[in-house]
C-alpha cells in the first residue's frame, strides 16, 4: 500500500547496562528520547486518548538536564481516577519548585493502550514529555488503597524496570510508595525499595536531598558507581525518618505460621519506623497550581484540604486512625487558597476536603465567607461531609446558595444503636430521623445513607435495622413530597491495619451477600427506597492485601503474571485470577482474612509506627465488644492513643482562640434548627 | 448589553485528542481564567454561552474550527480575545474574530464548505500523488461514489460524490529533505456529512494507506481557487504553492 509508514518503531530501550548516562545529575545527563512521536499515531485506536497526552494547564515541563534528581509521580490507576489526587499534586508542586528537582506524572494505561505499548515497544511513560519510566531516579507511587498493587507491578514491567527490588541496580529507579496502604507494605515488600510513612511534604524533600547527595558522590560526570552504590543509597534512604526499607527487615514466623516478629537485619536502622507528621499545615499551603484536566476525571474542582486528621474515633476507619492528630488550616488561608485557585484554574467548583469537613472548628464562617464571595456567580461549593446532624444540613443549605437542593449524604454506618456503639459512631436513631426531617422540610429532595455490613459482632437483627432505618427515613421523605428519595448505600466492611478492628475476622463474600439480601428483601415493599451495593467480592482482594504479610507477595506477582490489573474495576473481574494465584502460591485466604487474631499475635505492620499504641488499639477493640463509646478528644479528655507525645502540638484547631461556634447568617435556610453548641456538634448532635 | 463574537480557532498538537464532549469545559475554564464576562444560560446548571457549529473527530488537526461566544458585557476585543487565546491550552489558538452585527446570518450559513487536508507520511510521495491525482479525476468525473462507513452500530453506505466540490493532490518537501503527499479537498457542509475517512475510502482500492493526519484547514465558501474563509475573507488555495513552501 502506498503511503504506509515503514514500521514506526519506538526508540529502543537501552539495555540495563547502558542507562547510567541518562540518570547523571544536571547537565551531565543524556536526555532520554520522548516517545510522543510513537505514541501520537496510536492514540486514535484507544479509548479516551486525551488521558495520555498531558499538556494541561499548570503542568510543569522542565528540561531533563536542568535537574539533579528526577521523580516520576504515579497514581496506579487510570488518569480519570488518579489525576485529582491531592497527594500527587502536592508533591508535584513542591518538588518542581525546587531548582534541583524535576517531577513528572504517570498513570496506569488502560488495557487497550497497554496492549499497543507492548506491541510497539513503548515503555510506561510520563505525561509531560512522554519520557520512559526507567530513566527516572524515583518512581514514587501513592497507594490510597490496596487495589493498585497489580497495576504497580505492571507499570514497573511496562517501564522496563525489574519487578523485584533485589534485581535492581544503580541503572534503575528507586521504587518508593506512600499513602494509606503503605502503612502495611509487606505484600509489596519484595517489589518496592522503600515506603514512606505518613505526611509526604517534608519527608519527600528529605528523600530528594538524600538522593541528590548520593548522586553527586556516585554518579557525577563520567563516574562509574561501585558495586555497593545502590546499597549505599538504600541506607541513606533508611536514615531518613519515616522511610522504611523492607530489605533491611525480616519477618520471623512460628511453626504454626503465625508471625513472631519482624526484625531489623541492618545495623543502624530503627526497629520501628515512625510515621511523619507535618505539624503546621499553614507552612504547606499546597497544591496551589492545580492541574486542570482536558478530559473527564472523577473530581473536577479546585480542592482545598481544610484540615488533616480526624479524632472522631470510628473504629473501622483507617484514615481516621493513621492521620492523627487534627491539624486545621486557618480560615483566611482557606479563603485565599480558594480565591487564588479558582482564578488560576478556571474551575467552577470548589471542594473543601478533609475526613469530616463539617468538623473544622470555624466551618460556619469559612462556608459563609466563601458563599458570600461566590454568591450570584457560577462557582459552586461542595463539602464532603457525612455527619448526621442538623448542623450539616444548615451548612449544606449555605453552600447550596447558588444551586439546587438536590441530595445530601449521611453516614450512620450501622443500622442498630448497639452496632453503632461497637463501631463508635455515636449517632442515635432519633438524631438520624430528626436530620432526615430537617433535610426534607428544608427542601432537599434526596438523602443517601451510607452503611456497612460485616462489622464485628454483627447479628442479623443489626443488618435488618439498616432496612428499618431506611424505611423510617423514607416515610419522612414522602411526607414532604411524593418524588423524594432515600438511597441506602451498603458496602462490605474490610478490616484495616492500625485500627481497633485490625484483629477481627472479615466476613467472606457469601456472608456479605446473604446480609445484603436480607436488606433487599426487607425493603422490597417500599418502591422509592433504593438500595445500592458493591459487589461483595470486591472486598476479598482488598482485605487480603490490607492485612497480608510478605508471604502474600508471591501471590501478588503471580496474579499480575496471570493478567490481574485494575482490581477495583467492574470491567475487570480479576477475582478468579487471584484465586488461581493464591492456589498456586499456597496463600490461604481463610487464614489471612477470615480468622480472628489474638492479642499476642504479632502483626505484619507492628514494626511500622502509626503513632497509635498497640495496647490502646487493643483496649479500644475490647471496649467495642462491651459497646463502650469513646469521645472525640478534641473537646474531651485525652485517652492516650499515643499519637501526640513527641509532636509539638496536640490538636491544632480553633485558631481564633478556643473552640469557635459556627456563625451563620440569621434566617438561613428557612426554619433551620438552633445551632448546636460545639460539643453537641462534635458529638454528632446528641 | 450582550455582544456576540465569532471566532476561528485551531485544534492542533495534543489538543487534537480532546473530545467534543470535553471541549465545552475546556473553553469554559479558559474563559474564566481570562476573566471575560461570558454570558451563561439560565437554569439550574448554567452553561457558558459558547457554541460550536459542529464537532471535529478526535485526533484530527484543525486550523478551521469556529465558535460563537456571547458576552454579558462589552469586551475590548483586540485585548480580550488575545487574552482568551493565551488562556487556551497549547495547540488551541484564536486566529480571527468578528463581532456579530444584528441580523447577521447564522454562523452555520457562513460555513458552507470545508477545505480538508489529508497528509501522508513521507514515503512513496511521487507515486502516491500521481495515483491520487488519477483517482481524484475519476471521482470528479463520476456521478456517484458509494463507500461503506463502518460503525459499531452497523455499516452505512454513503455517497461521497455530491459533497465533493474540488480535489487536488500534490507533493511537498519535508523539513527532513523527504517529500510527502498532501491531498486537499473542498467538501460541502450541507447535506450528509462526508469526512476525510470517507474520501479516503472512495479513493483507495486497497492500495492507499490511511493518511497520517487529517486536518480541517478552514471553512467558508467554495471559490474557483479553493476556499474563501468565512471570517477573514482570505482565500485558501486548493493547490498549495509547493515552490513557495520549499523556499
Amino acid at each position: 500500500m502506498l503511503g504506509t509508514v515503514p514500521d514506526r518503531r519506538a526508540p529502543a530501550v537501552p539495555p540495563r547496562s547502558r542507562r547510567l548516562d541518562h540518570r547523571r545529575p544536571g547537565a551531565a545527563a543524556v536526555t532520554p528520547t520522548s516517545y510522543w512521536e510513537t505514541i501520537d499515531p496510536l492514540l486514535s485506536q484507544v479509548r479516551k486518548p486525551a488521558q495520555y497526552v498531558g499538556g494541561e494547564h499548570n503542568q510543569v515541563a522542565s528540561d531533563w538536564d536542568a535537574a539533579d534528581t528526577r521523580w516520576l509521580l504515579c497514581y496506579p490507576d487510570t488518569y480519570e481516577v488518579g489525576q485529582p489526587n491531592q497527594g500527587i499534586q502536592i508533591l508535584y508542586e513542591i518538588l518542581n519548585e525546587r531548582a534541583t528537582a524535576l517531577a513528572e506524572r504517570a498513570y496506569a494505561p488502560w488495557v487497550d493502550m497497554e496492549a499497543l505499548q507492548r506491541e510497539h515497544g513503548i515503555p510506561a511513560f510520563s505525561l509531560e514529555h512522554h519520557r520512559p519510566l526507567w530513566a527516572f531516579d524515583v518512581f514514587a507511587v501513592t497507594l490510597p488503597h490496596e487495589l493498585g498493587h497489580t497495576n504497580l507491578l505492571n507499570l514497573l514491567d511496562l517501564g522496563s524496570v525489574p519487578i523485584r527490588s533485589a534485581g535492581r541496580s544503580v541503572e534503575d529507579p528507586i521504587v518508593l510508595v506512600g499513602g494509606h496502604a503503605a502503612y502495611n507494605p509487606e505484600p509489596l515488600a519484595p517489589f518496592i525499595d522503600a515506603a514512606v510513612m505518613g505526611d509526604g511534604e517534608e519527608v519527600t524533600l528529605e528523600v530528594d536531598d538524600a538522593i541528590r547527595t548520593w548522586k553527586r558522590i556516585h554518579l557525577g560526570d563520567g563516574q562509574s558507581p561501585g558495586p555497593d552504590a545502590r546499597g549505599d543509597l538504600l541506607k541513606r534512604l533508611a536514615a531518613v525518618e519515616g522511610v522504611y526499607v523492607p530489605a533491611f527487615y525480616e519477618p520471623r514466623y512460628y511453626d504454626d505460621g503465625r508471625l513472631r516478629q519482624t526484625v531489623s537485619v541492618e545495623p543502624g536502622v530503627p526497629s520501628r519506623v515512625p510515621k511523619r507528621t507535618v505539624q503546621d499545615l499553614e507552612q504547606w499551603a499546597y497544591p496551589r497550581k492545580q492541574i486542570v484536566p482536558m478530559t473527564e476525571t472523577v473530581h473536577e474542582r479546585f480542592s482545598v484540604e481544610i484540615f488533616r486528621g480526624c479524632t472522631r474515633g470510628c473504629r473501622f476507619c483507617q484514615a481516621g486512625m493513621i492521620t492523627r492528630p487534627v491539624r486545621e488550616r486557618r480560615p483566611e488561608t482557606i479563603q485565599k487558597l480558594v480565591e487564588d485557585g479558582v482564578r488560576d484554574t478556571g474551575f467552577n467548583e470548589v471542594g473543601l476536603l478533609s475526613l469530616s469537613s463539617a468538623d473544622h472548628s470555624a466551618i460556619g464562617s469559612v462556608a459563609r465567607d466563601l458563599a458570600d464571595t461566590y454568591e450570584g456567580t457560577t462557582t459552586s461549593l461542595s463539602l464532603p461531609s457525612t455527619r448526621v446532624d442538623a448542623f450539616n444540613v444548615t451548612l449544606s443549605n449555605e453552600l447550596a446558595r447558588n444551586g439546587r437542593r438536590t441530595g445530601l449524604t449521611f453516614a450512620p454506618e450501622a443500622g442498630s444503636e448497639r452496632m453503632r456503639a461497637v463501631i463508635n459512631k455515636m449517632v442515635s436513631e432519633a438524631d438520624l430521623l430528626r436530620t432526615a426531617e430537617t433535610s426534607f422540610s428544608e427542601g432537599w429532595r434526596h438523602i443517601k445513607l451510607y452503611f456497612m455490613v460485616g462489622l464485628p459482632t454483627e447479628q442479623d437483627e443489626d443488618v435488618l435495622a439498616i432496612a428499618d432505618l431506611g424505611i423510617k427515613a423514607y416515610e419522612i421523605a414522602r411526607k414532604y413530597g411524593k418524588a423524594n428519595k432515600v438511597t441506602l448505600s451498603v458496602g462490605g466492611f474490610v478490616p484495616k491495619p492500625h485500627t481497633p478492628f485490625q484483629w477481627v475476622a472479615q466476613d467472606p463474600p457469601e456472608e456479605i451477600r446473604r446480609k445484603l439480601s436480607l436488606i433487599r428483601h426487607a425493603i422490597k415493599a417500599h418502591g422509592g427506597l433504593k438500595l445500592r451495593t458493591n459487589d461483595p467480592e470486591e472486598g476479598v482482594i482488598e482485605g487480603l492485601l490490607a492485612r497480608g504479610d510478605r508471604r502474600v507477595a508471591p501471590a501478588v506477582e503471580r496474579a499480575w503474571e496471570l493478567g490481574a490489573r485494575f482490581d477495583g474495576w467492574h470491567e475487570m473481574p480479576t477475582l478468579e485470577t487471584w484465586m488461581q494465584a493464591l492456589a498456586e502460591t499456597g496463600v490461604d485466604l481463610d487464614w489471612f482474612s477470615y480468622r480472628e487474631r489474638d492479642e499476642n499475635e504479632a502483626l505484619p505492620w507492628d514494626h511500622l509506627d502509626s503513632g497509635l499504641e498497640k495496647s490502646w488499639l487493643w483496649e479500644d477493640w475490647q471496649d467495642s465488644l462491651t459497646e463502650k463509646d469513646l469521645d472525640d478528644c478534641r473537646w474531651s479528655a485525652c485517652y492516650d492513643c499515643g499519637v501526640c507525645p513527641g509532636l509539638s502540638i496536640d490538636h491544632d484547631t480553633g485558631y481564633t482562640g478556643g473552640f469557635q461556634l459556627p456563625v451563620l447568617p440569621q434566617g438561613l435556610g428557612g426554619g433551620s434548627e438552633d445551632l448546636p453548641t460545639a460539643p453537641e456538634r462534635y458529638a454528632s448532635g446528641s | 448589553m450582550s455582544q456576540r463574537y465569532r471566532i476561528r480557532w485551531t485544534k492542533e498538537g495534543r489538543t487534537r485528542y480532546i473530545s467534543a464532549r470535553d471541549l465545552t469545559s475546556v473553553w469554559e475554564r479558559a474563559l474564566r481564567r481570562a476573566d471575560l464576562p461570558i454570558a451563561y444560560s439560565e437554569g439550574f446548571t448554567p452553561h457558558a454561552k459558547v457554541s460550536f457549529p459542529d464537532a471535529l473527530p478526535v485526533s484530527y488537526g484543525s486550523t478551521g474550527e469556529y465558535a460563537e461566544l456571547t458576552f454579558a458585557a462589552p469586551i475590548t476585543p483586540e485585548r480580550d480575545i488575545a487574552r482568551l487565546s493565551s488562556s487556551l491550552p497549547d495547540g488551541m489558538d484564536i486566529l480571527t474574530y468578528l463581532k456579530v452585527p444584528d441580523g447577521a446570518p447564522k454562523l452555520a450559513r457562513m460555513l458552507r464548505a470545508t477545505l480538508w487536508e489529508l497528509i501522508w507520511p513521507p514515503v512513496d510521495a511521487t507515486e502516491l500523488t500521481e495515483l491520487l491525482h488519477r483517482r481524484s479525476d475519476e471521482l470528479m468525473a463520476s456521478d456517484a461514489a458509494e463507500v461503506i462507513r463502518h460503525r459499531p452500530d452497523g455499516d452505512r453506505t454513503i455517497d461521497v460524490r455530491p459533497a465533493m466540490l474540488a480535489i487536488a493532490a500534490s507533493t511537498h518537501p519535508t523539513a527532513g529533505g523527504d517529500a510527502r503527499t498532501v491531498l486537499r479537498a473542498v467538501l460541502r457542509n450541507d447535506g450528509p456529512t462526508v469526512r476525510p475517512t470517507d474520501l479516503h475510502a472512495a479513493l483507495t482500492r486497497g492500495d492507499i494507506a490511511e493518511p497520517a493526519l487529517n486536518r480541517r484547514v478552514a471553512q467558508g465558501e467554495h471559490v474557483p481557487e479553493g476556499l474563501r474563509e468565512a471570517l477573514s475573507g482570505t482565500v485558501d488555495p486548493l493547490v498549495l504553492d509547493v515552490d513557495a513552501e520549499a523556499a
